[in-house]
Protein backbone atom coordinates (compact mmCIF):
# COMPACT_ATOMS: atom_id res chain seq x y z
CA UNK A 1 0.00 0.00 0.00
CA UNK A 2 1.33 3.18 -0.77
CA UNK A 3 3.03 5.31 1.57
CA UNK A 4 -0.83 8.23 1.91
CA UNK A 5 1.32 10.99 2.96
CA UNK A 6 2.11 11.51 -0.60
CA UNK A 7 3.17 14.58 -2.41
CA UNK A 8 0.03 16.43 -3.76
CA UNK A 9 1.18 15.86 -7.27
CA UNK A 10 -0.63 19.10 -8.78
CA UNK A 11 -1.93 19.17 -12.09
CA UNK A 12 -1.06 21.99 -14.81
CA UNK A 13 -4.34 23.65 -13.25
CA UNK A 14 -3.51 23.61 -9.48
CA UNK A 15 0.08 24.09 -9.90
CA UNK A 16 -0.18 27.79 -9.15
CA UNK A 17 -1.90 27.25 -6.17
CA UNK A 18 0.87 25.13 -4.61
CA UNK A 19 4.00 27.67 -6.14
CA UNK A 20 1.91 30.54 -3.99
CA UNK A 21 1.85 27.96 -0.71
CA UNK A 22 5.61 27.54 -1.57
CA UNK A 23 6.09 31.51 -1.12
CA UNK A 24 3.66 31.37 2.06
CA UNK A 25 0.50 33.06 0.13
CA UNK A 26 -2.91 31.28 0.10
CA UNK A 27 -4.91 31.55 -3.46
CA UNK A 28 -8.34 30.88 -4.28
CA UNK A 29 -9.07 30.22 -8.11
CA UNK A 30 -11.23 32.95 -9.89
CA UNK A 31 -13.50 32.38 -12.81
CA UNK A 32 -13.24 35.61 -14.96
CA UNK A 33 -16.47 34.77 -16.91
CA UNK A 34 -18.71 34.34 -13.92
CA UNK A 35 -17.10 35.73 -11.38
CA UNK A 36 -17.03 32.72 -8.92
CA UNK A 37 -14.31 31.75 -6.72
CA UNK A 38 -13.31 28.07 -7.34
CA UNK A 39 -12.35 26.05 -4.01
CA UNK A 40 -10.59 23.17 -5.61
CA UNK A 41 -8.61 24.45 -8.65
CA UNK A 42 -10.31 22.75 -11.47
CA UNK A 43 -10.05 22.61 -14.60
CA UNK A 44 -12.93 24.45 -15.99
CA UNK A 45 -15.31 26.35 -14.04
CA UNK A 46 -18.08 24.09 -12.53
CA UNK A 47 -20.22 27.01 -12.20
CA UNK A 48 -20.35 27.78 -16.32
CA UNK A 49 -17.83 25.69 -17.91
CA UNK A 50 -15.54 28.57 -18.55
CA UNK A 51 -12.10 28.00 -19.17
CA UNK A 52 -10.84 32.01 -18.61
CA UNK A 53 -9.84 31.30 -14.92
CA UNK A 54 -6.94 33.38 -12.72
CA UNK A 55 -6.16 33.59 -9.29
CA UNK A 56 -6.96 36.21 -6.17
CA UNK A 57 -5.25 36.41 -3.06
CA UNK A 58 -6.80 34.68 0.34
CA UNK A 59 -7.07 36.88 3.14
CA UNK A 60 -6.18 33.52 4.57
CA UNK A 61 -9.25 34.08 7.49
CA UNK A 62 -12.39 32.04 8.17
CA UNK A 63 -13.89 29.60 10.62
CA UNK A 64 -14.08 26.26 11.57
CA UNK A 65 -16.58 24.16 9.78
CA UNK A 66 -16.07 21.43 11.60
CA UNK A 67 -12.81 19.48 13.48
CA UNK A 68 -11.13 16.53 14.85
CA UNK A 69 -8.21 15.15 16.65
CA UNK A 70 -6.58 12.47 15.23
CA UNK A 71 -5.76 10.17 18.07
CA UNK A 72 -4.98 6.23 16.95
CA UNK A 73 -5.39 4.47 13.57
CA UNK A 74 -3.77 7.08 11.00
CA UNK A 75 -3.14 6.05 7.62
CA UNK A 76 0.51 4.89 6.67
CA UNK A 77 3.09 7.89 7.16
CA UNK A 78 1.15 9.64 10.02
CA UNK A 79 2.16 7.38 12.85
CA UNK A 80 4.61 10.19 14.35
CA UNK A 81 2.55 12.80 14.01
CA UNK A 82 -0.66 11.38 16.69
CA UNK A 83 -2.23 13.75 17.83
CA UNK A 84 -2.58 15.51 14.98
CA UNK A 85 -5.81 17.80 14.48
CA UNK A 86 -7.77 17.81 10.88
CA UNK A 87 -10.93 20.60 10.02
CA UNK A 88 -12.32 21.62 7.35
CA UNK A 89 -11.94 25.61 7.24
CA UNK A 90 -14.93 27.80 5.75
CA UNK A 91 -12.86 31.14 4.13
CA UNK A 92 -14.48 34.42 4.52
CA UNK A 93 -14.36 33.99 0.65
CA UNK A 94 -17.00 31.81 1.34
CA UNK A 95 -14.99 28.26 0.12
CA UNK A 96 -14.06 25.64 1.95
CA UNK A 97 -11.19 23.25 2.20
CA UNK A 98 -9.61 21.14 4.21
CA UNK A 99 -6.47 21.37 6.31
CA UNK A 100 -4.49 20.42 9.44
CA UNK A 101 -4.81 23.37 12.92
CA UNK A 102 -1.47 23.54 14.47
CA UNK A 103 -0.57 25.36 17.78
CA UNK A 104 -0.48 23.80 21.11
CA UNK A 105 -4.31 24.99 21.56
CA UNK A 106 -5.62 23.40 18.37
CA UNK A 107 -7.09 20.03 20.10
CA UNK A 108 -9.37 22.12 21.42
CA UNK A 109 -10.72 23.78 18.51
CA UNK A 110 -14.18 23.88 17.89
CA UNK A 111 -16.72 24.37 15.16
CA UNK A 112 -17.35 27.98 14.71
CA UNK A 113 -14.00 29.11 15.85
CA UNK A 114 -12.09 31.64 14.03
CA UNK A 115 -8.89 30.52 12.31
CA UNK A 116 -6.15 32.50 10.55
CA UNK A 117 -3.80 30.43 7.91
CA UNK A 118 -0.14 29.89 8.33
CA UNK A 119 1.76 27.59 6.37
CA UNK A 120 4.02 24.23 7.26
CA UNK A 121 7.18 22.81 4.91
CA UNK A 122 6.77 19.00 4.70
CA UNK A 123 10.18 17.95 3.80
CA UNK A 124 8.87 14.13 4.10
CA UNK A 125 6.44 14.97 0.61
CA UNK A 126 8.62 17.79 -0.25
CA UNK A 127 5.58 20.55 -0.08
CA UNK A 128 4.79 23.84 1.67
CA UNK A 129 1.19 23.08 2.72
CA UNK A 130 -1.67 25.57 3.97
CA UNK A 131 -2.67 25.19 7.54
CA UNK A 132 -4.50 26.95 10.15
CA UNK A 133 -3.86 28.15 13.77
CA UNK A 134 -6.96 29.56 16.28
CA UNK A 135 -7.07 33.35 15.94
CA UNK A 136 -8.08 33.18 20.09
CA UNK A 137 -5.92 31.06 22.12
CA UNK A 138 -7.44 28.63 24.04
CA UNK B 1 -47.56 8.69 -6.62
CA UNK B 2 -45.77 6.42 -8.55
CA UNK B 3 -46.67 2.63 -9.62
CA UNK B 4 -44.72 -0.16 -8.53
CA UNK B 5 -42.56 -1.42 -11.82
CA UNK B 6 -39.91 -3.35 -10.22
CA UNK B 7 -40.07 -6.25 -6.94
CA UNK B 8 -37.07 -8.05 -5.10
CA UNK B 9 -38.55 -11.81 -5.26
CA UNK B 10 -35.48 -13.81 -3.31
CA UNK B 11 -32.36 -12.84 -1.21
CA UNK B 12 -29.02 -14.49 -0.38
CA UNK B 13 -26.55 -14.35 2.24
CA UNK B 14 -23.45 -15.83 3.74
CA UNK B 15 -22.42 -14.92 7.37
CA UNK B 16 -19.83 -11.70 8.04
CA UNK B 17 -16.29 -11.73 9.88
CA UNK B 18 -12.89 -12.79 8.80
CA UNK B 19 -13.14 -15.99 6.93
CA UNK B 20 -9.36 -16.54 5.56
CA UNK B 21 -10.07 -19.92 4.46
CA UNK B 22 -13.27 -18.76 2.00
CA UNK B 23 -12.94 -17.14 -0.84
CA UNK B 24 -14.40 -13.94 -2.50
CA UNK B 25 -15.54 -16.42 -4.76
CA UNK B 26 -16.78 -19.31 -2.61
CA UNK B 27 -18.63 -16.49 -0.77
CA UNK B 28 -20.20 -14.77 -4.30
CA UNK B 29 -21.46 -17.97 -5.48
CA UNK B 30 -23.02 -19.52 -2.27
CA UNK B 31 -25.15 -15.99 -1.76
CA UNK B 32 -25.89 -15.76 -5.87
CA UNK B 33 -27.31 -19.45 -5.30
CA UNK B 34 -29.07 -18.95 -2.27
CA UNK B 35 -30.94 -16.03 -3.59
CA UNK B 36 -31.42 -17.45 -7.24
CA UNK B 37 -33.22 -21.03 -4.97
CA UNK B 38 -34.93 -18.48 -2.77
CA UNK B 39 -36.75 -17.19 -5.70
CA UNK B 40 -37.49 -20.26 -6.83
CA UNK B 41 -35.75 -19.78 -9.93
CA UNK B 42 -32.83 -21.31 -11.88
CA UNK B 43 -29.66 -19.82 -13.20
CA UNK B 44 -31.07 -19.69 -16.29
CA UNK B 45 -33.68 -17.55 -15.46
CA UNK B 46 -31.32 -14.76 -14.70
CA UNK B 47 -31.50 -11.99 -17.73
CA UNK B 48 -28.69 -9.79 -16.03
CA UNK B 49 -25.98 -10.61 -13.73
CA UNK B 50 -25.06 -7.08 -11.47
CA UNK B 51 -21.92 -7.57 -9.29
CA UNK B 52 -20.87 -4.39 -7.37
CA UNK B 53 -16.95 -4.12 -6.82
CA UNK B 54 -14.81 -5.31 -4.59
CA UNK B 55 -11.94 -3.84 -3.01
CA UNK B 56 -9.40 -6.10 -1.43
CA UNK B 57 -8.46 -8.46 -4.88
CA UNK B 58 -8.37 -6.29 -7.85
CA UNK B 59 -8.16 -9.89 -9.53
CA UNK B 60 -11.68 -10.88 -7.92
CA UNK B 61 -12.74 -7.87 -8.80
CA UNK B 62 -11.77 -8.24 -12.76
CA UNK B 63 -13.52 -11.79 -12.49
CA UNK B 64 -16.82 -10.03 -11.68
CA UNK B 65 -16.51 -7.71 -14.19
CA UNK B 66 -15.45 -10.18 -16.96
CA UNK B 67 -18.64 -12.52 -16.06
CA UNK B 68 -16.78 -14.95 -13.64
CA UNK B 69 -19.94 -15.55 -11.68
CA UNK B 70 -22.25 -16.52 -15.16
CA UNK B 71 -19.42 -19.46 -15.99
CA UNK B 72 -19.34 -20.75 -12.40
CA UNK B 73 -23.60 -20.49 -12.44
CA UNK B 74 -24.67 -22.29 -15.30
CA UNK B 75 -26.03 -18.95 -17.04
CA UNK B 76 -23.65 -19.38 -20.52
CA UNK B 77 -25.47 -18.26 -23.59
CA UNK B 78 -29.04 -17.49 -21.52
CA UNK B 79 -27.69 -14.68 -19.41
CA UNK B 80 -27.89 -11.09 -21.72
CA UNK B 81 -25.12 -9.33 -19.77
CA UNK B 82 -22.86 -9.01 -17.22
CA UNK B 83 -22.18 -5.34 -16.15
CA UNK B 84 -20.74 -4.13 -12.68
CA UNK B 85 -22.10 -1.18 -10.99
CA UNK B 86 -20.15 0.54 -8.56
CA UNK B 87 -21.05 3.62 -5.94
CA UNK B 88 -18.89 2.18 -2.94
CA UNK B 89 -21.30 2.22 0.07
CA UNK B 90 -24.82 3.29 -2.04
CA UNK B 91 -24.11 0.09 -4.47
CA UNK B 92 -26.88 -1.35 -2.86
CA UNK B 93 -29.72 1.33 -3.53
CA UNK B 94 -27.67 2.29 -6.95
CA UNK B 95 -27.91 -1.72 -7.83
CA UNK B 96 -31.31 -1.45 -6.91
CA UNK B 97 -32.59 1.25 -8.80
CA UNK B 98 -30.60 0.22 -11.82
CA UNK B 99 -32.00 -3.09 -12.21
CA UNK B 100 -35.62 -1.85 -11.32
CA UNK B 101 -34.75 0.61 -14.54
CA UNK B 102 -33.98 -2.48 -16.93
CA UNK B 103 -37.29 -4.42 -15.67
CA UNK B 104 -39.16 -2.04 -15.42
CA UNK B 105 -38.55 -0.43 -19.32
CA UNK B 106 -38.50 -4.41 -20.82
CA UNK B 107 -34.68 -4.65 -21.46
CA UNK B 108 -34.57 -7.43 -18.87
CA UNK B 109 -37.28 -10.43 -16.63
CA UNK B 110 -34.80 -10.96 -14.19
CA UNK B 111 -31.59 -9.17 -12.54
CA UNK B 112 -29.12 -10.56 -10.06
CA UNK B 113 -27.48 -8.33 -7.45
CA UNK B 114 -24.79 -9.29 -5.79
CA UNK B 115 -21.79 -8.09 -3.35
CA UNK B 116 -18.58 -10.16 -2.20
CA UNK B 117 -15.40 -9.21 -0.76
CA UNK B 118 -12.85 -10.24 1.63
CA UNK B 119 -11.89 -6.50 2.71
CA UNK B 120 -11.81 -8.41 6.48
CA UNK B 121 -8.64 -10.27 6.18
CA UNK B 122 -6.90 -7.78 5.17
CA UNK B 123 -3.57 -6.68 7.30
CA UNK B 124 -5.10 -4.05 9.69
CA UNK B 125 -3.30 -1.23 8.61
CA UNK B 126 -3.90 -1.89 5.12
CA UNK B 127 -7.62 -1.60 5.41
CA UNK B 128 -7.14 1.76 6.84
CA UNK B 129 -4.92 2.87 4.24
CA UNK B 130 -7.97 1.39 1.82
CA UNK B 131 -10.12 3.40 3.17
CA UNK B 132 -8.31 6.73 3.13
CA UNK B 133 -8.32 6.87 -0.46
CA UNK B 134 -11.95 5.86 -1.08
CA UNK B 135 -13.22 9.38 -2.04
CA UNK B 136 -10.25 11.40 -0.22
CA UNK B 137 -8.50 13.16 -2.54
CA UNK B 138 -4.89 12.56 -3.41
CA UNK B 139 -3.99 16.20 -3.89
CA UNK B 140 -6.30 17.93 -1.72
CA UNK B 141 -6.72 15.81 1.81
CA UNK B 142 -4.26 13.07 2.03
CA UNK B 143 -1.25 15.18 2.83
CA UNK B 144 -2.67 16.09 5.97
CA UNK B 145 -3.38 12.64 6.88
CA UNK B 146 -7.36 12.68 6.28
CA UNK B 147 -8.73 8.99 6.92
CA UNK B 148 -12.09 7.43 6.79
CA UNK B 149 -12.80 7.54 10.74
CA UNK B 150 -11.73 11.73 10.16
CA UNK B 151 -14.86 11.49 7.61
CA UNK B 152 -17.26 9.93 10.41
CA UNK B 153 -15.90 12.07 12.70
CA UNK B 154 -15.89 15.35 11.06
CA UNK B 155 -19.57 14.96 10.19
CA UNK B 156 -20.02 13.77 13.88
CA UNK B 157 -19.03 17.02 15.26
CA UNK B 158 -20.94 19.00 13.00
CA UNK B 159 -23.79 17.25 13.57
CA UNK B 160 -23.28 17.56 17.45
CA UNK B 161 -22.88 21.33 17.04
CA UNK B 162 -26.03 21.72 15.08
CA UNK B 163 -28.60 19.28 16.53
CA UNK B 164 -26.95 19.46 20.33
CA UNK B 165 -26.58 15.75 20.58
CA UNK B 166 -24.58 14.17 23.24
CA UNK B 167 -21.98 11.43 22.76
CA UNK B 168 -23.78 9.11 24.74
CA UNK B 169 -26.84 9.35 22.37
CA UNK B 170 -24.07 8.46 18.89
CA UNK B 171 -22.80 5.99 21.59
CA UNK B 172 -26.54 4.38 22.09
CA UNK B 173 -26.94 3.95 18.45
CA UNK B 174 -24.04 0.95 18.61
CA UNK B 175 -25.91 -0.19 21.64
CA UNK B 176 -29.25 -0.50 19.78
CA UNK B 177 -27.35 -2.31 16.74
CA UNK B 178 -25.93 -4.60 18.53
CA UNK B 179 -29.11 -5.80 20.42
CA UNK B 180 -29.95 -6.22 16.86
CA UNK B 181 -26.79 -8.23 16.05
CA UNK B 182 -27.26 -10.36 18.77
CA UNK B 183 -30.20 -11.60 17.17
CA UNK B 184 -28.42 -12.20 14.11
CA UNK B 185 -26.73 -15.37 12.92
CA UNK B 186 -24.50 -13.83 9.85
CA UNK B 187 -23.44 -11.55 12.25
CA UNK B 188 -19.79 -10.64 13.39
CA UNK B 189 -20.29 -9.20 16.36
CA UNK B 190 -23.17 -10.99 18.57
CA UNK B 191 -21.63 -10.19 22.43
CA UNK B 192 -23.23 -7.61 24.40
CA UNK B 193 -22.49 -4.24 24.54
CA UNK B 194 -23.38 -1.64 27.30
CA UNK B 195 -23.27 2.04 26.78
CA UNK B 196 -20.19 2.14 29.21
CA UNK B 197 -18.37 -0.83 26.31
CA UNK B 198 -18.41 2.41 24.13
CA UNK B 199 -18.12 5.38 26.34
CA UNK B 200 -14.83 3.84 27.83
CA UNK B 201 -13.56 2.50 24.28
CA UNK B 202 -10.51 4.17 23.31
CA UNK B 203 -10.47 8.05 21.34
CA UNK B 204 -9.91 7.25 17.35
CA UNK B 205 -10.64 10.98 16.43
CA UNK B 206 -13.07 13.15 18.45
CA UNK B 207 -15.70 12.52 19.31
CA UNK B 208 -15.52 9.10 17.88
CA UNK B 209 -14.18 6.36 19.96
CA UNK B 210 -13.22 2.95 18.76
CA UNK B 211 -16.51 1.26 19.61
CA UNK B 212 -18.09 4.64 16.77
CA UNK B 213 -16.09 2.82 14.32
CA UNK B 214 -17.04 0.65 12.09
CA UNK B 215 -14.64 -2.88 11.14
CA UNK B 216 -14.20 -4.62 8.17
CA UNK B 217 -15.26 -7.55 7.54
CA UNK B 218 -15.32 -10.81 4.95
CA UNK B 219 -18.97 -11.19 3.49
CA UNK B 220 -21.55 -11.20 0.61
CA UNK B 221 -24.94 -10.96 -0.27
CA UNK B 222 -27.50 -11.01 -3.45
CA UNK B 223 -31.03 -10.18 -4.12
CA UNK B 224 -33.08 -10.72 -7.75
CA UNK B 225 -34.90 -7.99 -9.13
CA UNK B 226 -37.81 -8.98 -11.47
CA UNK B 227 -41.34 -7.27 -12.83
CA UNK B 228 -43.47 -6.08 -10.10
CA UNK B 229 -46.21 -7.21 -12.58
CA UNK B 230 -44.45 -11.41 -12.51
CA UNK B 231 -43.82 -10.80 -8.46
CA UNK B 232 -46.49 -12.38 -7.48
CA UNK B 233 -46.38 -15.29 -9.78
CA UNK B 234 -42.23 -16.40 -8.86
CA UNK B 235 -42.78 -15.74 -5.01
CA UNK B 236 -45.56 -16.05 -2.36
CA UNK B 237 -43.21 -12.99 -0.25
CA UNK B 238 -42.29 -10.30 -3.59
CA UNK B 239 -41.11 -6.74 -1.60
CA UNK B 240 -42.02 -3.85 -3.75
CA UNK B 241 -39.75 -1.09 -4.86
CA UNK B 242 -42.15 1.77 -4.17
CA UNK B 243 -39.68 4.99 -4.39
CA UNK B 244 -36.33 5.46 -4.95
CA UNK B 245 -34.52 9.49 -4.58
CA UNK B 246 -31.29 10.30 -3.81
CA UNK B 247 -28.77 13.27 -4.31
CA UNK B 248 -24.96 13.53 -5.11
CA UNK B 249 -23.74 15.91 -2.74
CA UNK B 250 -19.91 16.02 -3.10
CA UNK B 251 -16.96 13.77 -3.90
CA UNK B 252 -14.39 15.53 -1.15
CA UNK B 253 -16.69 15.96 2.16
CA UNK B 254 -14.85 19.11 3.22
CA UNK B 255 -16.87 20.63 -0.56
CA UNK B 256 -19.83 19.52 1.36
CA UNK B 257 -22.00 22.53 2.83
CA UNK B 258 -24.47 21.36 5.15
CA UNK B 259 -22.86 18.30 6.79
CA UNK B 260 -25.39 18.10 9.75
CA UNK B 261 -28.03 17.09 7.01
CA UNK B 262 -26.11 15.46 3.74
CA UNK B 263 -28.96 15.16 0.81
CA UNK B 264 -30.99 12.98 2.89
CA UNK B 265 -33.59 15.37 3.82
CA UNK B 266 -34.53 16.46 -0.02
CA UNK B 267 -34.29 12.32 -1.11
CA UNK B 268 -36.61 11.62 1.69
CA UNK B 269 -39.43 14.23 0.59
CA UNK B 270 -38.95 13.24 -2.71
CA UNK B 271 -39.22 9.52 -1.63
CA UNK B 272 -42.07 9.82 0.35
CA UNK B 273 -44.09 11.76 -2.57
CA UNK B 274 -43.17 9.33 -5.26
CA UNK B 275 -44.32 6.29 -2.68
CA UNK B 276 -47.80 7.86 -1.63
CA UNK B 277 -46.46 7.38 1.90
CA UNK B 278 -45.75 9.24 5.06
CA UNK B 279 -43.32 9.06 7.68
CA UNK B 280 -46.67 7.71 9.92
CA UNK B 281 -46.66 4.56 7.28
CA UNK B 282 -43.33 3.54 8.00
CA UNK B 283 -42.76 0.19 10.03
CA UNK B 284 -38.61 -0.33 10.03
CA UNK B 285 -35.91 2.23 9.18
CA UNK B 286 -32.90 -0.43 7.70
CA UNK B 287 -30.20 3.06 7.76
CA UNK B 288 -27.18 2.80 6.54
CA UNK B 289 -24.93 3.14 9.37
CA UNK B 290 -21.02 2.75 9.10
CA UNK B 291 -20.85 5.40 11.97
CA UNK B 292 -23.54 5.93 14.46
CA UNK B 293 -24.27 9.82 13.38
CA UNK B 294 -25.36 8.61 9.79
CA UNK B 295 -28.63 6.22 10.93
CA UNK B 296 -29.07 9.79 12.97
CA UNK B 297 -29.48 12.19 10.26
CA UNK B 298 -31.53 9.66 8.17
CA UNK B 299 -33.79 9.21 11.01
CA UNK B 300 -34.49 13.03 11.33
CA UNK B 301 -34.31 13.00 7.32
CA UNK B 302 -37.00 10.55 7.50
CA UNK B 303 -39.17 12.03 10.26
CA UNK B 304 -39.49 8.93 11.83
CA UNK B 305 -38.86 10.20 15.57
CA UNK B 306 -42.52 11.13 16.11
CA UNK B 307 -41.38 14.77 16.73
CA UNK B 308 -38.81 14.18 19.17
CA UNK B 309 -34.84 14.59 17.91
CA UNK B 310 -32.89 11.34 16.76
CA UNK B 311 -30.49 11.27 19.16
CA UNK B 312 -33.18 11.09 21.84
CA UNK B 313 -35.22 9.00 20.06
CA UNK B 314 -32.55 6.03 19.77
CA UNK B 315 -31.24 6.56 23.90
CA UNK B 316 -34.59 5.82 24.54
CA UNK B 317 -34.25 2.40 23.36
CA UNK B 318 -37.11 3.36 20.39
CA UNK B 319 -35.00 1.29 17.84
CA UNK B 320 -34.03 -1.45 19.37
CA UNK B 321 -35.79 -4.81 19.44
CA UNK B 322 -39.21 -4.47 20.47
CA UNK B 323 -39.16 -0.48 20.06
CA UNK B 324 -41.35 1.40 17.73
CA UNK B 325 -38.94 2.05 14.85
CA UNK B 326 -36.86 -1.29 14.66
CA UNK B 327 -34.02 0.50 12.75
CA UNK B 328 -31.04 -1.23 10.98
CA UNK B 329 -32.16 -4.56 12.14
CA UNK B 330 -29.04 -7.27 11.08
CA UNK B 331 -27.01 -4.53 13.08
CA UNK B 332 -25.43 -2.74 10.23
CA UNK B 333 -22.23 -2.14 9.49
CA UNK B 334 -21.23 -1.00 13.08
CA UNK B 335 -22.43 -4.88 14.32
CA UNK B 336 -22.77 -7.07 11.24
CA UNK B 337 -19.17 -5.72 10.12
CA UNK B 338 -18.16 -3.26 6.88
CA UNK B 339 -17.56 -5.49 4.09
CA UNK B 340 -16.68 -2.91 1.57
CA UNK B 341 -19.49 -1.88 -0.84
CA UNK B 342 -21.19 -4.80 0.50
CA UNK B 343 -21.92 -3.02 4.26
CA UNK B 344 -24.56 -1.22 2.88
CA UNK B 345 -26.08 -4.33 0.29
CA UNK B 346 -26.52 -6.54 3.72
CA UNK B 347 -28.94 -3.47 4.76
CA UNK B 348 -30.72 -3.49 1.84
CA UNK B 349 -30.91 -7.19 1.47
CA UNK B 350 -32.31 -7.03 5.60
CA UNK B 351 -35.30 -4.37 4.76
CA UNK B 352 -36.24 -7.45 1.67
CA UNK B 353 -36.18 -10.05 4.58
CA UNK B 354 -37.79 -8.24 6.82
CA UNK B 355 -40.74 -7.42 4.40
CA UNK B 356 -40.41 -11.40 3.31
CA UNK B 357 -41.45 -12.32 6.50
CA UNK B 358 -37.97 -14.74 6.99
CA UNK B 359 -36.07 -12.53 9.68
CA UNK B 360 -36.11 -15.85 11.95
CA UNK B 361 -35.72 -14.41 16.31
CA UNK B 362 -35.37 -10.62 15.03
CA UNK B 363 -38.54 -10.24 13.08
CA UNK B 364 -40.81 -7.39 13.55
CA UNK B 365 -44.02 -8.39 13.02
CA UNK B 366 -46.98 -6.44 11.16
CA UNK B 367 -43.64 -4.80 8.76
CA UNK B 368 -45.53 -4.03 5.54
CA UNK B 369 -43.28 -0.28 4.22
CA UNK B 370 -39.80 0.35 5.01
CA UNK B 371 -37.51 3.05 4.75
CA UNK B 372 -33.75 1.90 3.23
CA UNK B 373 -30.68 4.31 3.11
CA UNK B 374 -27.15 4.57 1.80
CA UNK B 375 -24.47 6.52 1.25
CA UNK B 376 -21.29 5.75 -0.99
CA UNK B 377 -17.15 6.99 -0.59
CA UNK B 378 -16.98 9.95 1.99
CA UNK B 379 -21.28 10.12 1.88
CA UNK B 380 -20.90 11.36 -1.34
CA UNK B 381 -24.65 10.79 -1.84
CA UNK B 382 -27.46 10.03 0.33
CA UNK B 383 -29.71 7.37 -1.32
CA UNK B 384 -33.47 7.04 0.56
CA UNK B 385 -35.46 3.68 -1.00
CA UNK B 386 -38.93 3.02 0.40
CA UNK B 387 -40.13 -0.53 -0.07
CA UNK B 388 -42.98 -2.43 0.38
CA UNK B 389 -45.06 -5.76 0.90
CA UNK B 390 -48.34 -4.05 -1.21
CA UNK B 391 -47.67 -3.04 -5.09
ZN1 LIG C 1 -17.49 30.51 -14.26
Amino acid sequence: MANTASHPNPTAWSAPFWEAAAQRRLVIQHCRSCDASIMYPKRVCPHCLGEDLGWRASKGEGEIYSVTVQKAAPPTGFEDRLPYVIAIVRLDEDVQLMTNLIGSDAEHAECGDRVTVDFETRSDIGVTLPVFRLVNPK
Amino acid sequence: MRRATAAVVGIGEVPSGRFPDRSELEAAVLACKGAILDAGLGPRDIDVVMPTGALASRHFNVDLIFSRLCEELGMLRSAAMNVQVMAGGASSSSMLALAEALVSTGAARTVLCVHSDAVGSLPRQMGIDLFATTGVSEEWEAPYGHNMNAVGALISQRYMHETGSTAAELSSVCVALRKWAQLNPNAMFRSPLSLEDVMTSKIVATPLRAKHCNVLADGASAFVVARASEAAAITPTPVYVRAHASKVTHYSVSQDRDLARLGFFEAAVEAYEQSGLEPKDIHIAELYDAYPVFPLIALDALRVCRGERAGSFVAAGETSPGGSMPMTTNGGMLSQGHTGAGGGVAVLVEAFRQLMGKAGERQVPGAVNAAETASGGTWMDSHVTILSKEA
